[in-house]
């Protein structure tokens, strides 16, 4: 049944297709997938540690100010992953440009903390994070494939679309992240449905 | 009363950690991020110089410029970084100049935000190669849709001219700097 | 159940239905799309068969997967796919025509519930995604009858960065470069007066746009003839006829208030103009039409007509 906290982030409650939240990255920053990738392990970095230590503290931290309380904390990991970045992978860091900072707005990890690691026992909170990141990685990395494939005939920077390939421009520019998200969302809701009716 | 207190003391507590935190990982990474900023100024300027071995910074006022020597400690040109708008947002560009002032030796682009596969095409190298021994006295100029026949001619990108006229202006305005500030001396 | 049909009074009485409103705008076509065979030859057919081919399938199948009423016996996608190859470049290859028309059935029409419920002209956004996606296929343009490649060189393209005026006889009768539809305006007004003798379209949209591309071209030739051209010239050059009178006329996409069609055949004119004149773009018309179009529900609500009796009084 614990499993249960884990498995709802990848697809029942999906952040990205279901709850979606997070949309400034996830719009953003999926032109390839290296970049969704990185993206996506850093908002989980920053979602996994605020959680232990707002499911550690929550007996303590007093209502009138928990949401001030979790954004210090929310701030103060998403900081720290921005200056690792910089100093070790300074080429993503330099082409994800302000989106790392803006993590500290993704609805995806205040929300997680209100609605779950601030009233859940820690191992349980460690769950629901790690399902909740690697949820929004993987739709980053579905979106951006899409994308990469599409604009720039690669995946993974590895070109796979053969010589003379024609890149769909609008594929790297905001309105094909966009319309791709959108068919994305639909075939997601489309499969669901198609398991509801086969089961019942 | 004591509601107030405990508030207090958690915010208190928590804000103090979290400052502690950044301190540490402030000092353990500050100085990697400003070797990794310099490596790649020195990275943009020996692509630009291969020959290059040895690049200083030459104390200007508002202008960042290297000498550039090989290894025989001869000095083999300039290098300067200049920047403009560009299509959608700022263009950064280094570009290398030969001592004369008067010939480009190539150009790098730092940082830009052009459309991806127009614009952005700005950056890839046969769009670069073209400010190979480019003159630069007159003016840079580019034409469109033809081959360039003059020693001071690029041709622009087909559909990224807005871009393309922008690294244009940019290095024009970069060169005029250079000239003022490298004649004083 | 069999379910109801609801819409907005007035209601007229009239034998008219989508079908046989389609099948004369369908005749009206013909006039152009001879003009398209003419002129650009076998390019012009493969173009034009393939879009009318794929609007229609993809609308059959998009209906028959999500089990709607299979209506493409409506013939408006027919007419969307005719449209649609009109404002393509002759040398389109067939892959991209068939994205095209998957764009403008599936994304702009059928998502949106179907024919009368698209925000925006079907076939406009066909092409404006094309745009984006392949700018330079689509900037890349044929000479009419020798089909030579050449590039942005249509009459409106020419003028804006070279400075050169294209004479009036062939842009008026279509032997200039540019989409295989727009070339020529002859054929485009034996056309939309067929639609306006049938009583089809009304004239007040195609005029009001017409007339203000004129006014404002006029002003500006007037303050610096060297860079702006003549009104006559905005007028043949580029696609404001097929726009004007097909685009801008669609039922569904633009407003059904008397008002509300002056208001948005003037700003069509403005927006084309404006970008022709300060605009990247040598041509504004696809533009200015779905820039438009988003605003027509907005002037529709405006201008609704007050009910008698009711309402403050100023």
């Amino acid at each position: 049944m614990i499993l249960k906290e884990f498995t709802k982030g990848i697809w029942k409650e999906n952040p990205v297709l279901v709850q979606v939240l997070g949309m400034c990255p996830t719009l953003a920053v999926s032109t390839k997938v290296v970049f969704g990738v990185s993206m996506g392990l850093a908002t989980t970095f920053v979602l996994l540690s605020s959680s232990i230590i707002i499911s550690i503290l929550r007996k303590i931290i007093p209502n009138q100010v928990r949401i001030a309380v979790f954004t210090v904390i929310i701030a103060t990991f998403v900081t720290v992953a921005d200056y690792f970045l910089k100093a070790q992978f300074p080429d993503i860091s330099k082409s994800l440009g302000p989106y790392i900072p803006l993590i500290v707005v993704n609805c995806i990890i205040l929300g997680r903390q209100e609605a779950f690691a601030s009233k859940q026992p820690v191992f349980k909170s460690i769950l629901d994070a790690i399902g909740m990141g690697l949820g929004f990685t993987l739709s980053l990395v579905v979106l951006a494939g899409v994308r990469e494939i599409l604009a720039f005939g690669t995946f993974f920077n590895m070109t796979i679309m053969p010589e003379g390939y024609t890149k769909w421009v609008i594929m790297a520019l905001p309105a094909g992240a966009f319309m791709t998200l959108g068919l994305i969302i639909s075939l997601f809701n489309w499969i669901n449905m198609k398991g509801k009716e086969s089961k019942s | 009363m004591k509601k107030i207190i405990h508030i207090l003391s958690v915010l208190t507590l928590v804000s103090l950690l979290s400052g502690a935190c950044l301190v540490g990982v402030y000092k353990a990474t500050a100085q990697k991020i400003v070797d990794n900023q310099k490596k790649a100024t020195k990275d943009a300027i020996f692509k630009i110089f291969p020959e290059g071995k040895d690049s200083k910074q030459i104390d200007k006022k508002d202008l960042e410029i290297f000498s550039v020597t090989d290894a025989k400690q001869e000095l083999l040109g300039y290098a300067f970084t200049c920047a403009g708008n560009g299509y959608q947002g700022e263009i950064k560009i280094m570009a290398g100049i030969e001592k004369d002032l008067n010939t480009l030796v190539g150009i790098e682009i730092l940082e830009s935000q052009e459309t991806p596969g127009l614009g952005q095409e700005i950056t890839n190298q046969p769009f670069k190669d073209e400010f190979k021994q480019l003159k630069t006295e007159p003016n840079i100029i580019y034409v469109k849709g033809e081959k360039p026949d003059q020693p001071n001619e690029i041709e622009t990108i087909t559909g990224a001219t807005i871009s393309s006229k922008a690294v244009v202006a940019i290095l024009n305005k970069g060169i005029e700097k250079v000239r003022q500030e490298m004649g004083e001396k | 159940m069999k379910e109801m049909i609801l819409s907005v009074n007035p209601h007229i009485h009239d034998n008219s239905s989508t079908r046989s409103v389609m099948r004369e705008v369908i005749i009206a076509l013909i006039p152009a799309i001879i003009a398209a065979l003419y002129f650009f030859r076998i390019k012009a057919f493969v173009v034009i068969s393939s879009c009318v081919i794929s609007c229609v399938v993809f609308e059959y199948l998009y209906q028959k997967t999500c089990k709607k009423n299979i209506t493409v016996k409506d013939l408006s996608a027919v007419v969307t796919g005719i449209l649609l190859a009109l404002i393509m470049p002759p040398a389109l290859p067939v892959w991209v025509c068939i994205l095209a028309s998957a764009v403008a059935i599936i994304l702009t029409k059928q998502i949106f519930g179907g024919i009368g419920c698209n925000i925006f002209n079907p076939a406009l956004l066909g092409r404006a995604f094309l745009m984006a996606a392949f700018p330079t296929m689509l900037t890349s343009w044929n000479n009419p009858i020798t089909l030579d490649v050449v590039t942005t060189a249509t009459p409106l393209g020419l003028h804006k960065f070279t400075q050169v005026l294209t004479g009036y006889e062939p842009l008026f009768f279509g032997n200039v470069s540019g989409s295989i539809g727009e070339t020529s305006a002859l054929a485009l007004l034996i056309g939309a007066a067929y639609l306006l003798i049938k009583k089809i379209i009304n004239i007040r949209i195609p005029f009001a746009y017409i007339a203000t591309v004129f006014i404002i071209s006029s002003i500006t030739n007037k303050i610096d003839p060297e860079i702006y051209a003549p009104a006559l010239f905005n007028l043949l050059a580029g696609g404001l006829m097929l726009g004007a009178f097909f685009m801008a006329t669609d039922y569904v996409t633009t407003p059904i208030t008397k008002k509300g069609q002056w208001v948005f055949g003037i700003g069509c004119g403005i927006v084309t103009m404006i970008i022709r004149l300060w605009g990247g773009l040598p041509e504004g018309v696809m533009y200015s039409i779905l820039f438009m179009n988003g605003f027509t529900p907005l002037i529709n609500r405006v201008t609704m007509p007050k009910r008698y009796g009711t309402g403050d009084r100023e």
